[in-house]
C-alpha cells in the first residue's frame, strides 16, 4: 500500500527493466552485466555537505546525497569526529563506485568498496562506506515504497525503539529532578560517564572518586532507571576491572569501553574478572572488526556506530553475529540526525536489540532543534520512552538542500586534546 | 661521526658506606673530547675486556648495535647504553629526552622504598620521606615465618598498610613481595588487600611459572608488578600474553634505556603501563628520568633514598648538585645537554670499591 502511495504520480514502471533490458549510460562495475537482474534506476549524482552547526564543531555532519536518473534522491551521514576532511575526500574517492551504478545492489556495492579498496576500512573509509550505504538503502525503500525497518523484517516492537538519554551531572539534585523527570516520560535509561582522566595505573584517590561517582549516580537516579556508566576507554584494564568489581552491587546496566579498543584480549581480562556487563564497539569497523571480540565472548553488548561500522549493510551483520552469541546491541549514536534515523530503523529489526543512543539530554538544546527544523518533525526525540518509528518509505525523512545551507562547513577540527597533570597525553 | 667514536673507556665500581647499595659508574670517552656517563650492577674484569672490544672505535651513535652486541655483559651494557646516549646528547646539545622522541611528559611521578623492619621504622622512615616530598611509598612485606602463610600473615600485611596510610592520607603505597611468597599466598593477600586500593602489589611471587601466577591474577582485581628479574625481553612477551602483569618493573641496572623502550613498545599495545626497578646511584637515577620522558606508557619512577646520611652525601657528592629531589609526588626533568648531569670524577675516585 505504502509503496503505491509514495509512487503515485511516479511511473513505478520505470524503475525496472522492461523487455529489451535496454539502458543508457553503463559505466559502474557490473551494471550492464546486471542489466536483467538489477532495476532500471541509475546514480547520476553524489553530494556530499559538510554542516557545521557551529562554526568550530569537532563534528560537522557529512551528509551524502545522491540523486538518480528517475528523480528519487538518498541521504546518508559519514560523520567521523575530528576527521570531517578525510572522510568527505574519501567519499569522493568512491565516486567511480557509485556513479552509474544500481542503488538497488547495495549489498554488492558495500562489498565492492570494501573489497576492492584492498586495504580495508579504517573509521575514515568506513565512515565514507557508511554514509553511501544509508544514501543506497534510503533510495531502495523509496523506490520499493517500504521503510527500511520493513526491509530488513521488522519492526520488533511496534511501539518503536527503546532509548536513552545522556545525564551528565555531578550533582546530586540535579539527578534526583531527572529521575522524577524520566519517570513521568516513561524515559527508562540513562547513561553517564566517568569525572577525570586515568593513567594506566590509579591512585587510590581517583580510583575512590570515581566509585563515588558512581554510587551517586545510582542513588540520584534510583534503581528503577537503568544506569550505564562510559568509561569512554579512559581507563586501562587494570584500572577499569577495580572500578568494575567495586561498583557491582550496582547493577549498572554496562560498563562502556573500559579499555581502548585494539586489544581484544585486554578487554576480555576486565570482563573475565567482573560481573558488571561490559559494553563496547563504537570504534569498530565493518563486520571482521567485531568478530574477534564475539567469537572470545568478550562482551555483553555491542555498540557498533552506523556512521562508522560501515552503514546499514555492516550495522545489520554485526548484530546477527551478536545474537548468535547471545550479545545484545546497543548502537552508539553521538553524531548528526541522518545516520541517528538511520539507526532506529536496523534496530527495530534486531532481535538482539537493547537500547539505542542518542547523545542528548532530557530536554532539547539547539542541536535537537535544528534537526526537528530540517526535518519538520522532532527527529530522535523519544515518546514514552522509544523513539517512534519513521513511517515514510526509506529512512523516511525529507531533507532539502536549501535548509543545510545556514550552516556551512567551518572546516576540519580535531576532538578534545587532553593531557594528565605531568602534561602527557590522556585518553579523553 | 668520527667525533663521537669512543677512544676510551673507564669503570668505577662504587658501594654506599651504610645501606652497601652498589653500583657502577661508566665513562666512555669520545675522539671529539665529549665525555659520557652511564651507570649499571656489577661487572667483572673479563666483561670491561668485552666492552673495551665491542665499543672502542665505534661511534656512540651506534648504541643500538652496542646494546645487542653487548647481550652477554647486561649490566655493562645498561651502563655503556646509557653513557652513548650521554655522548649523542651533549654532541646534538640536546637532553637525552629529546634524542629519544621526547619530551613525553614534564615531570616524572616519583616513588621510593621505605627503609625499615618494623612497622614503627616504616612509618618513621615514611614520615621522614612524605616530608620530602614523595607521595608513593613502596612498602617491604613483613617477614613470612612458613612457606605457607595463614590468616595471621594477612592480617600483618593489611595491620602494616592501615597503619601507614594513617601516617599519610594522601600517600599511595606499592607493596613489595620480593617475590618472596609462593604464588598461592600471593594470590591470598592480593584478594585480601583488593579494596585498599595500593598502586600496585610488586613481584608477589617468582615469576618462573606463568600459570601459577596467572591465577593470582585472575583471583583479584589487585594490579600487578613484574619485571626487576627479567632477563630478556621475550620474558616480557609471555608475560603481556599471559596476562599477568599490570605493570612492568624493568631493571635499569641490568637493561638501561634502549632496551627498556623495547619492552615498554611491547606493553603499550595491551595498555601496561611501566616504572622502571631502580637500586642504583644518582647517575641512573638521571638516565631513568630521561627514559621516563620518551615514553608514552610510563608511569612512576622508583628514585633511592638512602636512610643513613653518609649515603646521601655519597650520592650527593657524586654528580655536581643534588637533583634526585621530589615536590608532592613528581620529580623534575634534568635539564641541559645529555644526562643534564655533571658526574664529579673525584667523588668517583673517592668512593671507589677496593678490593677486599
Amino acid at each position: 500500500m505504502k509503496r503505491r502511495l509514495f509512487l503515485s504520480g511516479m511511473s513505478s514502471l520505470a524503475f525496472w527493466p522492461g523487455p529489451r533490458g535496454a539502458l543508457a549510460a553503463q559505466t559502474s562495475l557490473g551494471s550492464e552485466a546486471f542489466r536483467n537482474a538489477g532495476s532500471r534506476v541509475r546514480i547520476t549524482s553524489m553530494k556530499v555537505f559538510g554542516v557545521s552547526l557551529e562554526p568550530d564543531s569537532d563534528r560537522p555532519y557529512v551528509f551524502v546525497k545522491l540523486e538518480t536518473n528517475q528523480g528519487v534522491v538518498g541521504w546518508g551521514e559519514a560523520t567521523l569526529e575530528g576527521k570531517a576532511g578525510a572522510v568527505m575526500a574519501c567519499i569522493d574517492d568512491f565516486r567511480d563506485f557509485v556513479l552509474g551504478a544500481d542503488p538497488v545492489q547495495v549489498e554488492h556495492h558495500w562489498q565492492s568498496m570494501y573489497v576492492h579498496s584492498f586495504y580495508r576500512a579504517g573509521p575514515v573509509m568506513g565512515s565514507a562506506i557508511s554514509g553511501i550505504d544509508q544514501a543506497m538503502w534510503d533510495i531502495r525503500g523509496k523506490m520499493l515504497g517500504l521503510p527500511v525497518y520493513q526491509l530488513l523484517g521488522g519492526p520488533l516492537d511496534p511501539r518503536g525503539v527503546r532509548g536513552y538519554y545522556h545525564a551528565d551531572s555531578e550533582d546530586r539534585e540535579e539527578l534526583i529532578r531527572l529521575r522524577q523527570t524520566a519517570l513521568r516520560e516513561g524515559i527508562s535509561c540513562f547513561k553517564s560517564g566517568l569525572p577525570e582522566y586515568y593513567e594506566w595505573i590509579g591512585t587510590r584517590a581517583k580510583i575512590e572518586r570515581a566509585v563515588r561517582h558512581i554510587q551517586m549516580l545510582r542513588e540520584g537516579l534510583g534503581p528503577e532507571i537503568d544506569l550505564a556508566v562510559d568509561f569512554h576507554a579512559k581507563t586501562s584494564p587494570s584500572v577499569a576491572t577495580i572500578i568494575c568489581k567495586e561498583v557491582e552491587p550496582l547493577n549498572l546496566l554496562w560498563v562502556e569501553e573500559p579499555c581502548p579498543p585494539e586489544n581484544v584480549k585486554a578487554m576480555a581480562r576486565i570482563a573475565r574478572r567482573t560481573t558488571t556487563p561490559i559494553a563496547t564497539g563504537e570504534r569498530l569497523i565493518a563486520p571482521h572488526g567485531c568478530r574477534e571480540l564475539i567469537e572470545l565472548g568478550v562482551v555483553d553488548i555491542l555498540q557498533t556506530d552506523i556512521n562508522h561500522v560501515g552503514g546499514i549493510t555492516a550495522l545489520w551483520k554485526v548484530a546477527a553475529m551478536a545474537d548468535a552469541s547471545g550479545i545484545s546491541m546497543a548502537p552508539h549514536a553521538c553524531e548528526g540526525p541522518i545516520g541517528g534515523l538511520a539507526t532506529l530503523h536496523v534496530d527495530a529489526a534486531m532481535p538482539n536489540f537493547l537500547v539505542q543512543e542518542i547523545c542528548s539530554g532530557v530536554r532539547p538544546g539547539s542541536k535537537e532543534n535544528i534537526w526537528a527544523e530540517w526535518f519538520g518533525f522532532p527527529a530522535m526525540r523519544m515518546v514514552d520512552g522509544r523513539f517512534p518509528l519513521p513511517e515514510k518509505p526509506g529512512l523516511g525523512f525529507e531533507l532539502t538542500e536549501a535548509a543545510l545551507k545556514k550552516f556551512p562547513f567551518g572546516g576540519t577540527r580535531p576532538m578534545a586534546r587532553v593531557s594528565h597533570e605531568d602534561g602527557s597525553v590522556a585518553e579523553w | 661521526m668520527a667525533e663521537l667514536d669512543i677512544a676510551n673507556v673507564t669503570w668505577w665500581a662504587l658501594r654506599e658506606p651504610v645501606s652497601r647499595r652498589k653500583y657502577a659508574v661508566l665513562r666512555l670517552e669520545a675522539k671529539g673530547g665529549l665525555k659520557g656517563f652511564g651507570e649499571g650492577g656489577e661487572a667483572s674484569a673479563a666483561d670491561m675486556e668485552h666492552v673495551r672490544q665491542v665499543v672502542v672505535g665505534r661511534s656512540a651513535t651506534a648504541y643500538a648495535v652496542a646494546a645487542s652486541q653487548l647481550a652477554a655483559a647486561p649490566r655493562v651494557q645498561a651502563a655503556v647504553n646509557i653513557a652513548m646516549l650521554d655522548l649523542i646528547g651533549q654532541f646534538s646539545n640536546a637532553p637525552v629526552y629529546q634524542v629519544l622522541g621526547g619530551p613525553t611528559r614534564h615531570h616524572a611521578r616519583a616513588l621510593v622504598s621505605l627503609e625499615g623492619n618494623s612497622d614503627d621504622e616504616l612509618i618513621a622512615s615514611l614520615k621522614h620521606l612524605h616530608s620530602a616530598g614523595f607521595r608513593a611509598f613502596a612498602v617491604p612485606l613483613p617477614p613470612a615465618p612458613a612457606r605457607n602463610q595463614g590468616q595471621a600473615f594477612a592480617l600483618a600485611v593489611r595491620n602494616r598498610l592501615e597503619r601507614l596510610r594513617a601516617a599519610a592520607d594522601d600517600a599511595d603505597f606499592v607493596l613489595d613481595g620480593a617475590a618472596a611468597l609462593t604464588p598461592g599466598d600471593a594470590s591470598t593477600v592480593a584478594a585480601a588487600l583488593e579494596k585498599f586500593h595500593l598502586l600496585w602489589f610488586d613481584e608477589p611471587c617468582p615469576m618462573s611459572n606463568l600459570a601459577a601466577v596467572r591465577k593470582i591474577s585472575d583471583e583479584s582485581a589487585m594490579p600487578l608488578g613484574f619485571g626487576r628479574f627479567v632477563e630478556h625481553a621475550g620474558e616480557v612477551q609471555d608475560a603481556l600474553r599471559e596476562e599477568i602483569v599490570d605493570i612492568l618493573r624493568p631493571n635499569l641496572a641490568r637493561h638501561g634505556i634502549t632496551r627498556i623502550r623495547r619492552m615498554a613498545a611491547l606493553a603499550e599495545t595491551y595498555y601496561t603501563a611501566v616504572a622502571p626497578h631502580h637500586d642504583g646511584g644518582p647517575v641512573g637515577t638521571a638516565a631513568a628520568l630521561h627514559l621516563a620522558a620518551s615514553l608514552p606508557n610510563f608511569f612512576i619512577q622508583q628514585i633511592p633514598v638512602p636512610a643513613a646520611e653518609a649515603d646521601r652525601q655519597m650520592r650527593a657528592d657524586l654528580t655536581s648538585r643534588p637533583f634526585e629531589t621530589v615536590k608532592d609526588g613528581f620529580a623534575d626533568l634534568p635539564n641541559g645537554p645529555g644526562l643534564g648531569i655533571t658526574v664529579n670524577e673525584q667523588a668517583l675516585e673517592k668512593y671507589r670499591e677496593r678490593a677486599a
